[in-house]
């Protein structure tokens, strides 16, 4: 895996005790370039950066009412560029929440749990992997 | 006169004629002149009078002077003869000169005497200047011929050579005199070739570059290309041929780099004519189709490829476009070679195709290298793909390491478990025993087995102490105690001991120390006891100093030095590293000599560094050793709490009624011997099931309730009691493994305090009464339930441990994290419950849940946040949830306190 520079990861929610907790989860995994944010604007503010993956809280306007919510964030993200994975994150199970999210063009969703981590990092292999065949496939059309 | 006539006429007839004619006497003076005489003379002379030369200077042509008597005319006179016309030069007295020829001829009288002489001089200046100049232009040609580089040669129509240049001479090596009149043709490496060249040449009138080698004489060749043409005289009959050889050595050697390096290119290139047949190919191509050159050149290009129909296709393309480009084809020969086709036609001095260039580009190595190249990739990713495999074979190593720590940890809770409830019973049973009348005989040996009984318990004890420690479970209390009564309870037990092995036992206590402190005194108890005990195994002269030194003191914490020193055999200095590590000891003879496990400096060791200390040792053999360690405590203004001490028996109380719920009959057995023995009141109940019934059926004033039990255990009899019931009656947890996730539950559920079995009698007896007491004489029996509340923690950093690799920094910043944001949340959380704002109410838990997991804190309390949350979230009110809103009000508040307090000790222990 070291072949390929770090994985840049942003990590966006407003619950900083959780935040962290990712964010030392992440670190335990592997060796990730990790930026942490919370709130959609910050993470806006710092797409300039280049993040390979981005995971969003849904629930980025429980204090404060003002901030931007995890869905227009994700809609933000997806104008600024739409090739840029974005995995919802939220303690919401409930399944609307979930199809809103894919359909606003997240790669994923998943809810806060102990296994959250597990999906996640599932989650970002099968976006290195699917971008591996992409890339591949490109490499290989052009060569038609 | 006729004569004159015709004379007369004749003059006439002369005076016009272009020729300068005139005539004179036999004394030469002028008798007739015409028109072109007097223009030569450049007179009119007068005749009879003027000599007719006698304005003349005459010349020969070398330029010397005619004596006028010599001159051709007095010739003529004198000797009576025509003289024929000798060019000469006449000067004129104005200085030009004339070249003419003068033709004298004597005239006659009718006696034939010499009467005169007639003379007509034709003026050939211009003949002659034109003449020189003819000669100027021919010599300037000649020249020219001789400059040339190129041989030129002349032959006559039999083949022979009549004139020839300088650079023919050179390119023979044979002087201009030997080579007129010699055989063309003998000077060519090929003279019958020659020959048709010069036939051909009569034939069509010229020839154009056709090649052909000069021999020089000395063996050097020259190749040379012939072009030549007939030349005629002026009736049109051939005379010859002038031949120009064009000497193309260098040309040629131009033509054979170029050749080499089309030779030497490693891509088959092939020249075909229109029809698509061969024309010519390199060595590339003799290679690539493994055909001889001879065999190649004229056949069909298109043959060589596998793909006749692309190969036709190419064929064609060249000659409409005029090109084509890397058209991908494959070469048949032993091998295959794929190609890629270039080509472009070449057209003739006229701008007409010809044929074509085609290169075919061999990409064999290309496509060997690209295949390769893809090859390598795949190889790298599967090395990757090895890779990850392996990393996650060496997670899945450590998580069964992990597991493994945990089986074992939970085998030796077990164990401990299975082990200490007989030991309880024998314990307990050899006590009641002991109480009776015995025989010294008897006494003596119960008295063995309680000994080895207590031995037994303590090592399980440490073990257990030491499981716990390593997985990170072991907790420190935090509850006011007085320091100098429990170290004076302390020293108390080593009385007998001390004096039996005649020691002198020296106490140092410090009086500058508060007297109330918080902190753990139960650990505190086991390092000094272990330190203590250590001490006076290991001597056998001499005393044992303890000391208790007020080390450093701030507003809110003191640090307490405290000193264990003796002198007794001594730790060599190679060993003092060592007997902190687990079953170590100074050396095997010691442990031989003196028993023991060698787990007691082990603990000792964790539970100072576990509760911030530090520990140090010096020592010195024979002499003697001193153990110092450090421990913090927090400053208090409250009392200690009455329980930690010992409470004396007091038979006074009596009128106790207790319920033990308890389902091993060993252990009924020895409870109610021992409530017996305190003279309470007591009934047994089998499980928590029947304790209810008991409980529903009589009044009690205290439960000692086990905790594992069938039907229904200890913590759901509990819940039932104080929810369904809403009893306060104090209950007492009865616990063989006094795990930290138990006593919380225990804690949570309501219980007022645990006891550990197996059981001190003195402190069950001190605890029920402490309890009863308190109920009967305090009236809110709540107060102190959450003040024993206060003892457990709610808090369990195992999780977060485990989670940052117990890494200080990190954890720390959890935690200030957690500190950060909880209490706003808090604030938030009343706040809109009070104001019944549901979302923010439920924004607030939402945020708060994840939280609780990772700071440990029961999964009953998360639960309690989820079902507010749920309620707020229906926005429904339910009767309840005021409770649950102040229950979580103060976890939270409470794990705050704790974690603040676990932050500074995170914080000393990184300093």
């Amino acid at each position: 895996m070291k072949i390929e520079n770090k994985i840049k990861l942003f990590l966006v929610d407003d619950d900083a005790v959780f935040l962290k907790s990712l964010e030392i989860d992440f670190l335990n995994q592997a060796d990730f370039d990790i930026e942490t944010y919370s709130t959609g604007e910050f993470c806006m503010a710092n797409l300039s950066h280049n993040p390979d993956v981005i995971i969003l809280d849904y629930h980025l306007d429980g204090i404060d009412k003002n901030a931007m919510n995890g869905m227009d964030t994700l809609d933000k993200i997806k104008a600024f560029n739409p090739d840029i994975p974005v995995v919802m994150l939220s303690s919401q199970d409930k399944i609307e929440v979930a199809i809103n999210c894919m359909h606003h063009r997240a790669f994923d969703y998943v809810v806060k749990s102990e296994t959250a981590l597990v999906r996640l990092k599932k989650i970002i292999t099968t976006i290195f992997r699917y971008k591996k065949m992409e890339k591949e496939l490109n490499w290989y059309m052009e060569r038609m | 006169m006729e004569e004159q006539i015709i004379s007369k006429a004749s003059v006439d007839l002369t005076q016009d004629l272009p020729v300068a004619i005139y005539c004179c006497d036999k004394n030469g003076y002028i008798t007739q002149y015409n028109k072109a005489a007097a223009d030569l003379w450049g007179r009119h002379p007068m005749v009879g009078k003027d000599l007719w030369c006698g304005s003349w200077k005459l010349f020969n042509l070398e330029g010397e002077p005619i004596l006028l008597d010599e001159c051709p005319m007095a010739l003529a006179c004198k000797e009576g003869r025509v003289v024929d016309g000798v060019e000469i030069i006449i000067e004129r007295p104005d200085g030009s000169r004339s070249h003419v020829k003068p033709y004298p001829s004597p005239l006659f009288d009718s006696h034939g005497n010499i009467s005169g002489a007639v003379n007509m001089v034709e003026d050939i200046t211009k003949q002659k200047r034109d003449e020189s100049a003819k000669k100027l232009l021919s010599n300037y040609s000649l020249s020219l011929i001789e400059a040339s580089l190129d041989p030129l040669v002349t032959i006559n129509t039999e083949g022979k050579i009549t004139d020839m240049n300088h650079a023919t001479v050179d390119i023979t090596g044979i002087s201009r005199s030997h080579l007129t009149g010699t055989d063309f043709f003998d000077y060519f490496t090929e003279p019958q070739k020659a020959r048709e060249v010069y036939l051909e040449v009569f034939a069509k009138n010229s020839v154009v570059d056709s090649p052909l080698t000069v021999r020089h004489k000395n063996g050097k060749l020259t190749d040379v290309l012939f072009n030549g043409s007939v030349y005629k005289d002026e009736r049109g009959n051939i005379l010859g041929v002038v031949i120009v050889a064009r000497d193309v050595t260098a040309q040629k050697l131009t033509s054979e780099y170029a050749r080499s390096l089309i030779e030497a290119t490693l891509d088959p290139l092939v020249t075909i004519d229109i029809e698509g047949q061969i024309t010519d190919v390199n060595e590339a191509m003799v290679k690539a189709t493994d055909k001889k050159r001879d065999k190649l050149i004229g056949s069909s290009f298109i043959e060589y490829f596998i793909e006749k129909n692309q190969a036709q296709i190419v064929y064609k393309e060249v000659f409409e476009k005029g090109f084509v480009m890397n058209y991908p084809l494959t070469i048949i020969d032993g091998v295959l070679t794929d190609v890629l086709l270039n080509g472009s036609v070449y057209k003739n001095a006229q701008g007409k195709v010809v044929g074509a260039v085609v290169v075919a580009r061999d990409i064999t190595a290309l496509k060997r290298i690209e295949k390769e190249l893809i090859e390598a990739k795949v190889f790298a990713e599967l090395a990757t793909g090895i890779a990850e495999e392996t990393k996650n074979k060496a997670e899945n190593a450590a998580q069964i390491a992990e597991d493994a720590v945990k089986a074992k940890q939970q085998f030796l809770s077990n164990m401990s478990h299975e082990i200490r409830t007989p030991m309880n019973a024998i314990i307990g049973f050899t006590k009641v025993v002991l109480k009776t009348d015995l025989s010294s005989k008897q006494k003596e040996y119960l008295t063995a087995i309680k000994m080895s009984g207590d031995a037994l318990i303590v090592l399980i004890n440490d073990i257990l102490d030491l499981a716990k420690v390593d997985a990170g479970k072991m907790t420190f209390e935090q509850v006011p105690f007085k320091l100098s009564l429990s170290i004076s309870a302390m020293l108390h037990l080593f009385e007998t001991k001390i004096q039996e092995k005649n020691l002198e036992l020296v106490k140092e206590y410090d009086n500058q120390i508060p007297e109330v402190l918080v902190g753990d005194p139960v650990r505190l108890h086991q390092i000094i006891l272990n330190l203590l005990s250590n001490a006076v195994k290991f001597t056998n002269k001499g005393k044992i100093n303890i000391g208790v030194r007020l080390f450093n003191e701030d507003e809110k914490q003191v640090t307490i030095e405290f000193s264990v020193t003796d002198t007794g055999i001594g730790i060599a200095k190679n060993k003092v590293e060592k007997i902190f590590e687990n079953f170590q000891q100074a050396s095997s003879v010691t442990s031989r000599l003196y028993g023991g496990t060698g787990l007691g400096l082990a603990i000792v060791k964790q539970l100072v560094e576990q509760q911030g200390g530090t520990i140090s040792v010096t020592s010195k053999i024979d002499e003697g050793s001193s153990f110092r360690f450090t421990l913090s405590f927090l400053k208090t203004e409250s009392k200690a709490e009455l329980e930690s001490e010992i409470v004396e028996l007091d038979r006074e109380i009596k009128n106790i009624k207790v319920l033990v719920v308890e389902d091993i009959a060993l252990n009924q057995l020895l409870m109610k011997t021992l409530l017996d023995d305190f003279g309470f009141e007591r009934d047994i109940a089998a499980n928590g099931k029947m304790a209810i019934e008991k409980l529903e059926a009589k009044s009690y004033d205290i439960i000692l309730m086990d905790l594992q039990m069938p039907e229904m255990n200890g913590f759901e009899a509990t819940e039932y009691i104080r929810k369904k019931m809403n009893s306060k009656i104090p209950i007492i947890a009865l616990t063989a493994d006094v795990t930290s996730v138990d006593l919380a539950k225990c804690k949570a559920l309501g219980m007022n305090d645990y006891i550990s079995k197996p059981v001190d009698e003195r402190l069950l007896y001190s605890k029920i009464v402490g309890l009863v007491k308190k109920g009967t004489h305090r009236s809110g029996q709540q107060e102190q339930t959450t003040s024993n509340i206060k003892k457990l923690k709610f808090i369990d950093l195992a999780y977060l441990t485990h989670h940052t690799k117990a890494k200080p920094d990190l954890m720390m910043e959890m935690i200030s994290l957690y500190l950060e944001q909880t209490p706003p949340l808090i604030s938030i959380m009343k706040q809109s419950f009070e104001n019944k704002d549901w979302n923010s109410l439920e924004s607030a838990l939402h945020k708060m849940i994840p939280s609780f997991s990772i700071m440990g804190i029961s999964t009953d309390f998360e639960n309690m946040a989820k079902k507010v949350h749920e309620y707020a979230r229906m926005q429904q009110h339910a009767d309840d949830i005021h409770d649950l809103v102040l229950q979580l009000e103060n976890v939270c508040s409470q794990a705050c306190i704790e974690l603040k307090a676990e932050f500074d000790i995170l914080k000393n222990t990184r300093k």
